[in-house]
């Protein structure tokens, strides 16, 4: 799926084809946007959180194409003809709450919040490519995503649980 | 950041844009450096051109005594590719010290080449598989060894609007180990990393190939290091002569992440490290 931007370079805007949590969508947009304030200011979908705004602390990670990109550092242009999903798109099988975000709250994997949306996103990427991820796997994966409350060990112990179907 | 972005649909349309847009310019790949540059508010751009998605620039492919890799490529495409795996173990190596997962999948060799950062270590890598770039002017194609694109820190051999689109590196048989110091295991910034290359030849050393990333202005080639290892086997003397070469052909300084005589050190270690594990290597097979 790939359809021509149409810049508007008079205007600054372009006209954004792509896919939000399932829902086809086509909006003119400045093109100076990045990818995390044309989901949150744009959209309103506020589960996506700006933490450092420099791609160090995982908080802005989104799914594009299923794969796991911080939203800081993309353009919304960038979109283009292609998937998006945020937190707001991740759900169980039964429309409820995915299993990750079942057993982070079972392990205690979440104090603030503020860093789960983008632990959740970034477990998830690495589950639909590897469902039964090693424990090495999980750390390796979550390299990109900084939490100041828990210390880690319930986060991992959460992502393993789901990856070993527990 | 610029006041808009186009999105040329291909190398063609890109050459027709140029003169109708503001002098003040840049390309746009992964946006992992340059976004963050511009919000830093050291980017006067008034536009980008926004190349990430041009199919020209994109792909892994083989020749029969070269591997081309697109400079527009995301560095987890080239993680996966059994072509990488096959021909390239310095840069495959590379890649888990690269940034972090998601970054991976934005980040570009285009784009870490073109920022010219000594640290980056996708180019430290590439040096050390002897890479060469394609770069491309309306049109017109020329191709340079690598290591020569790099002028200073931030400092490249590439004209205005000069784009790089491919790295093309030869196929030789070879192991390689890619050691990085940083401030922890993954997901940091080296004070010095090392790229070591060697083919083999009835046991001993018939090629190798060093670069050094973090201890000099561009990614240093460790040309005596290698001369010397050359017709060598890794016999512990051989190994510890070439980790103390190798030092004198860095030339670190003290910043914020390291200071120059431990990294000048520390570069001594990490080629040590890497022979080791090419000798251990060879004993595989």
């Amino acid at each position: 799926m790939k359809s021509p931007v149409r810049n508007n370079l008079k205007t600054s805007t372009f006209l954004l084809n792509c896919v939000v949590n399932g829902l086809g969508m086509e909006r003119e947009v400045m093109s100076s946007r990045s990818l995390l304030e044309f989901i949150r200011e744009d959209l309103g979908l506020k589960g996506t959180k700006e933490g450092c705004g420099e791609g160090e602390c995982g908080a802005c990670l989104v799914l594009v194409d299923g794969k796991a990109v911080n939203a800081c550092l993309m353009m919304a242009v960038q979109l283009q003809g292609r998937e998006l999903v945020t937190i707001e798109g991740i759900k169980g099988k039964d429309g409820g709450l995915h299993p990750l975000q079942k057993t982070f709250m079972a392990e205690g994997a979440v104090q603030c919040g503020f860093c789960t949306p983008g632990f959740i996103i970034a477990s998830e990427a690495l589950l639909r490519r590897k469902p039964g991820a090693t424990l090495e796997d999980i750390k390796l994966e979550l390299t990109g995503n900084l939490c100041r409350c828990t210390g880690y060990e319930k986060v991992l112990s959460a992502v393993k649980k789901v990856a070993s179907g527990r | 950041m610029p006041s808009f972005i186009v999105r040329p649909e291909n190398l063609k349309e890109l050459w027709k844009l140029l003169p109708s847009l503001p002098a003040k310019r840049k390309y746009l790949a992964g946006g992992t450096d340059l976004v963050n540059i511009s919000n830093a508010g050291l980017d006067d751009s008034a536009c980008w051109l926004d190349i990430s998605a041009l199919d020209e620039l994109r792909g892994i492919r083989e020749t029969k005594n070269s591997v081309i890799i697109g400079a527009a490529a995301k560095i987890s495409e080239i993680e996966n590719s059994p072509t990488a795996r096959r021909w390239l173990p310095a840069l495959v190596a590379s890649i888990p010290h690269f940034a972090s997962p998601s970054l991976r999948n934005m980040a570009t060799l285009g784009g870490n080449a073109a920022n010219a950062s000594p640290c980056a270590d996708g180019v430290c890598a590439l040096v050390s598989e002897r890479a060469s770039v394609w770069l491309e002017l309306r049109g017109k194609k020329r191709k340079m060894p690598l290591a020569g694109l790099f002028l200073g820190p931030k400092k490249t051999a590439l004209k205005n609007d000069e784009l790089i689109t491919a790295f093309e590196m030869p196929k030789w048989k070879h192991k390689a180990s890619y050691q990085k110091l940083g401030p922890r295991s993954y997901f940091g910034i080296s004070k010095a990393a090392a790229a070591v290359s060697a083919g083999f030849k009835s046991g001993a050393v018939e090629k190798a190939s060093i670069a050094l990333a973090s201890v000099g202005p561009v990614p240093v080639c460790a040309v005596k290091t290698q001369a010397f290892l050359a017709g060598k086997r890794l016999t512990e003397k051989v190994i510890a002569e070439a980790s103390e070469i190798v030092k004198t052909e860095v030339s670190p300084i003290t910043d914020t992440r390291s200071e120059a005589d431990y990294r000048r050190e520390m570069c001594g270690v990490l080629v040590l490290r890497a022979l080791h594990r090419l000798k251990a290597s060879q004993k595989i097979r």
